[in-house]
């Protein structure tokens, strides 16, 4: 009895450490492992935004079907995936990015230099439209090598006044007239905060960097720049520029003389996307192509949505703001996961905007699933490929275009401007707490904050 | 609560005593009467204790002195990590902040359940009803309870709470709103979700407050406040005492409150340290600052190591007298 | 450390006189007679009337509202926050919260996850307190110094370093994120648990070990057949603490679980706060309440002795 106990008892313990370390081996598939010996790659790739709408999914799941159909040799698994500034590392240093992410272009360069993404030139130049893209939003993605990392792939965006049509006849207001100037951003404001109590008559974002951006977004249209940048590529912080101080005036005097702010001032992309499409927001500024998720993940009313120009002022310099969105893969994976990822972008992201059969393919099912199709952003190519790309879809489109003319007519017009190229992420940290300050409390001394932030983001910008 | 004592010295003594006086043995002698059994259990806790917690604590000194970003390799930075902490300005605005969090949870979190507990152990019918009601916030899964908060603390007068405020002409209050009203707003809605289980582990320990000194105490005439007065709080000065470390312990890493009601804002008041920490080593989207991060939390912890200290000795001295 | 609910002493002979519900001997500060005076019973009673309503108040208040929130459509929330049902009752709410956001999936996750880190707590503290204190190697006093030390160091300190070992863990060669054991086995290494289980066993009476060693019990014998039945009470005090542990953790799984698949409900809710229409998120914070709130209903009893115990073990 004696003797045959203790060796079981040895595999019983023996099987509850090792084997339970051993356990852990079998789910998931680690990034580095993703091509087996026959020859089958496995991708996952960006699904959704987390959240989204049933007919959002079924739309991606056909994508996916169609995709998997014509390469019978990629299995494509969807991640749902946000970008945030203050999760990403994380999942950057957990390795639970997908083989095919998104990133802002701010944070390219960064990567690149890190060697976090993988070198996709060989098969970024092999895509027949490699030379057609517009040179300045390609080489976001590009590292000083001159190779390409990251592609532009999702969109590219000037920042725009987004408004709720709804909240403006509430008060009286001319939908079809949005502000065209920040003093009537501020008239309209307080028209809409005074006839719908409770309601913002103009938000802003304050929280995970996004503070930091639409305050660069709107300082930069009033002629401002918070980071200037010599030849050298020194970096000088100008955050207590006029432009700045204007801003962060404007919204002192939105929020305490006329409370026309609403009451929530922690607010980020994500939920202030929620607030406005809850009725809750009369106007606020973010990427001009934000209807899309507003649709997929807000279920917003499209009757209600309106799209403006971001208001610039006289300044000489006044400009929009422009980012965007590129596609990269971490730099880990092996190269048959790097020629399934260059497939994949190219089907879901690019193909669509060259191609007319693929373009009317993607606006069919698209449209087919309810989820939006023709919301304007900026062209990846040239303006005449986009306008031809429009041509081709026209029969699909579905987004309320005709309340978006005050931004289309304006778009190819805008005097545009990019974000700042070094430590831009941490610099709009800095700048999110000016923000808040500002929002949150009267008596806040705008240039002391802005003071003392610029002391710090030099600091930053010093360090290299 | 009535800690019994058995008598596990006078057991245990001769079974030591017996090892003590084992002669040594070689590894065959050693493996036959049974070592190799002693290992085999010990397996589970060696490896855990092993892989999750002795070696990262090593690690977490190692990675201190060291800049360390999973890219590069680690090099070593001497006391860099803790001059950059230390010349932070927000590390001392986060300093601030926890020992004010500290501060209210004490005075909103330590008196109320004290004496709902008094007054709960006089209940002579439906007590339990009475415990229930106080631990129900207790079991709502505290995420749940903080983003519930977050929306009955909703600014301007469509809030929960400014609505019924504004019943009685009060409001409306900015609750997160604002730097000042924040960090009370974040207090609050904790103790909420908290003082339910302090009630209940005052409440054991009321329960256990012998009889014979109540009666004792009446044949001297004590009216019910000198009875509580003189026999139940000094019963519950153990109790006390060691709830009152352990909030501190608490509180000095509180993460959750801020981290989803605020995200430390509005402008960094309600950063705490243990935020800060998550700051630097998760924050920055290019990847994070691991060696200032494990720099502040080894400062933290010889600061808490205080309080544990004093916690050991307390509950060693209780369980075993 | 035993917990003894028995010894409470038995009431004195001479205080049995009537047997009016509170006077078995579980007295508080006010005595029988002390009830039979008219300005304790108004006083302490209003007293206890007010308690009562406020922890109504406090107590249910938040929950009843959250109920209603649950069946309001999310324009009158936001608009009239306490009118009764303006608009009518939008019990689609607690559908979308079922369907769409798959709370019932979560909840069960927060399920496994509270299980796994029991079975491996349990399985730590029960053969390394056994080794410890009833084996007693020679090096077990280095060990237990070693499970002691770990009891200063505050959980935050392991929280960088620790994510990087369930990166790259020693000998496993594959990240355990986005995996349950990334939680269940650092849950593992709790001194506290150990200390305590070790504790029950140096109290157990090592006449009944020797008996049975006598009888040719081997270790592991005296292990399964004798030890673990004799410590029903501790294991279950441990089982109450490691499961209440798992239920509010927030902060560990956040970093390791990033796969919406296997997040419990603390990860996945405030990620999907700024998606969810207000409504359909109220619903399923409500329906992520309904469940422990039932569980706890129904064991009540259990509920709160574990929580009374707290006080006593903890402290």
């Amino acid at each position: 009895m004696k003797s045959t106990r203790k060796p079981a008892a040895l595999a019983l313990v023996g099987a509850l450490t090792a084997g339970a370390l051993a356990a852990c081996s079998g789910g998931g598939d680690p990034q580095d492992e993703s091509t087996n010996s026959a020859g089958q790659v496995t991708l996952s790739v960006v699904s959704l935004l987390p959240g989204s709408t049933e007919e959002a999914v079924a739309a991606f799941e056909d994508q996916v079907a169609e995709f998997e159909k014509a390469n019978p040799d990629i299995d494509v698994q969807p991640e749902e995936y946000e970008w945030k500034a203050t999760t990403f590392a994380a999942q950057l240093a957990g390795g639970t990015l997908p083989d095919v992410f998104e990133i802002p272009f701010t944070d390219a360069q960064g990567l690149v230099e890190n060697g976090q993404l993988a070198d996709m030139d060989a098969q970024f130049r092999a895509l027949p439209y490699a030379e057609q893209f517009n040179p300045t939003i390609l080489e976001a993605g590009t590292g000083e090598d001159g190779h390409v990392y990251a592609i532009p792939a999702k969109n590219a965006y000037p920042v725009a006044l987004h408004y709720n049509r709804q909240l403006f006849e509430s008060a009286g207001l001319d939908p079809d007239s949005p502000p065209t100037t920040w003093e009537q951003v501020r008239e309209y404001a307080k028209k809409i905060a005074d006839a719908n109590p409770g309601v913002a008559g103009y938000a802003t974002m304050t929280q995970n960097n996004t503070g930091g951006w639409q305050l660069t977004a709107q300082t930069v249209a009033r002629g401002g720049r918070t980071v200037e940048t010599d030849a050298d590529q020194k970096a000088t912080a100008t955050l207590d520029n006029p432009g700045t101080q204007e801003t962060l005036q404007f919204l002192h005097d939105l929020r305490w003389e006329d409370e026309s702010m609403g009451g929530n001032f922690l607010l980020d992309w994500g939920s202030i996307n929620q607030e406005f499409a809850a009725g809750q927001v009369g106007m606020f500024t973010s990427g001009s192509d934000i209807y899309t998720s507003l649709v997929q993940t807000n279920a917003v009313d499209p009757d209600t949505y309106g799209l403006a120009p971001i208001p610039l002022s006289d300044a000489p310099e006044s400009a929009t703001l422009t980012g965007g969105t590129l596609a990269g893969v971490p730099a880990n994976v092996d190269e048959g996961v790097k020629d399934a990822a260059i497939k994949w972008i190219d089907f879901f992201y690019l193909n669509k905007l060259v191609d007319e059969d693929r373009a009317v393919a993607d606006a069919e099912t698209l449209a087919k699933n309810d989820q939006p199709v023709g919301t304007p952003v900026l062209p990846m190519f040239s303006k005449e490929q986009y306008e031809l790309n429009q041509e081709w879809i026209a029969d699909y489109v579905n987004v309320p275009l005709d309340q978006m003319t005050a931004f289309t007519d304006a778009m190819f017009d805008l005097p545009l401007a990019g974000e700042p190229s070094q430590k831009t992420q941490e610099v709009y940290a800095l700048l999110d707490p000016v923000v808040q300050a500002v929002l949150t409390d009267e008596g806040a001394d705008i240039d002391a904050l802005l003071a003392d932030a610029n002391t710090q983001a030099q600091a930053l910008l010093d360090q290299g | 609560m009535t800690v019994t004592t058995s008598p596990r010295g006078d057991v245990a003594a001769p079974a030591r005593a017996a090892g003590a006086g084992r002669p040594r043995r070689g590894p065959a002698t050693w493996l036959r009467g049974g070592g190799l059994h002693s290992l085999v259990f010990l397996l589970p806790l060696l490896v855990i204790f092993g892989v999750f917690s002795w070696f990262p604590i090593v690690r977490a000194v190692i990675m201190s002195v060291q800049e360390t970003n999973l890219v590069t390799d680690p090099t070593f930075v001497g006391l860099d990590n803790f001059r950059h902490v230390l010349a932070d300005p927000l590390l001392w605005k986060a300093v601030q902040n926890t020992l004010y969090f500290a501060f209210l949870a004490l005075l909103f979190g330590y008196p109320v359940p004290l004496v709902a507990a008094v007054l709960m152990r006089e209940v002579r019918r439906g007590r339990g009803l009475y415990s229930a009601l106080a631990y129900l916030p207790v079991v709502v899964p505290p995420v749940v309870a903080v983003l519930l908060w977050k929306f009955f603390y909703k600014g301007g007068p469509t809030g929960v709470f400014n609505t019924i405020l504004g019943w009685v002409g009060l409001g409306p209050y900015p609750w997160l709103q604002d730097a000042s009203w924040a960090m009370p707003s974040l207090v609050l809605a904790a103790t909420w979700a908290g003082a339910g289980g302090t009630v209940i582990i005052y409440l054991a320990a009321l329960t256990s407050v012998p009889a014979e000194l109540y009666d004792a105490s009446e044949v001297d005439g004590a009216g019910l406040w000198r009875k509580i007065w003189h026999v139940t709080l000094p019963q519950l000065r153990g109790v006390l005492f060691i709830t009152l470390i352990l909030q501190v312990i608490g509180t000095a890493q509180v993460f959750l409150e801020p981290y989803l009601f605020t995200g430390g804002g509005p402008n960094n008041a309600t950063v705490t340290v243990l935020l800060l920490i998550y700051r630097y080593a998760f924050q920055n989207s290019l990847g994070g600052d691991y060696g200032a991060a494990t720099a502040l939390s080894l400062m933290l912890a010889a600061v808490l190591a205080v309080f544990s200290v004093l916690y050991f000795r307390l509950t060693r001295s209780w369980s075993t007298s | 450390m035993t917990l003894s609910s028995t010894a409470r002493p038995a009431p004195a002979s001479g205080a049995r006189r009537r047997a009016t519900p509170s006077d078995d001997g579980d007295r508080g500060a006010l005595s029988a007679p002390d009830w039979r005076r008219p300005a304790v019973r108004w006083g302490m009673g209003g007293t206890h009337v007010l308690l009562l309503v406020l922890l109504v108040v406090v107590g249910l208040g938040p929950m009843l509202l959250l109920a209603k929130y649950a069946v309001t459509p999310t324009q009158d929330i936001l608009r009239t926050p306490l009118a009764l049902f303006p608009h009518g009752i939008a019990w689609e709410n607690l559908e979308r919260a079922w369907n769409d956001v798959q709370v019932s999936r979560y909840f069960m996750n927060t399920v496994w996850l509270a299980l796994g880190s029991w079975a491996v707590q349990l399985v730590v503290a029960t053969t390394g307190g056994y080794a410890l204190s009833v084996l007693r190697p020679r090096y077990g006093k280095v060990v237990q110094a070693l499970v002691l030390s770990t009891m200063f160091v505050p959980a935050v300190v392991l929280l960088v370093p620790l994510y990087l070992t369930i990166l790259d863990p020693p000998l496993l060669g594959r990240s355990l994120v986005d995996s349950f054991w990334a939680v269940w086995l650092p849950a593992g290494a709790s001194a506290f648990n150990v200390l305590l289980v070790q504790r029950f066993f140096d109290n157990l009476p090592r006449e009944v070990f020797e008996a049975a060693r006598v009888d040719g019990a081997g270790p592991y014998r005296l292990f399964w057949s004798i030890v673990l039945p004799m410590s029903k009470p501790i294991l279950g005090v441990v089982s109450v603490f490691a499961v209440i542990a798992a239920w509010k953790d927030f902060l560990w799984p956040l970093l390791v679980l990033k796969d919406p698949e296997i997040q419990p409900l603390s990860v996945r809710l405030p990620a999907i706060e700024a998606s969810t229409e207000l409504g359909v998120f109220l619903a399923a914070l409500a329906i992520s309440t309904v469940l422990p709130v039932a569980m706890f209903l129904v064991f009540q009893r259990l509920f709160l002795r574990g929580a009374g115990l707290g006080g006593a073990v903890k402290g």
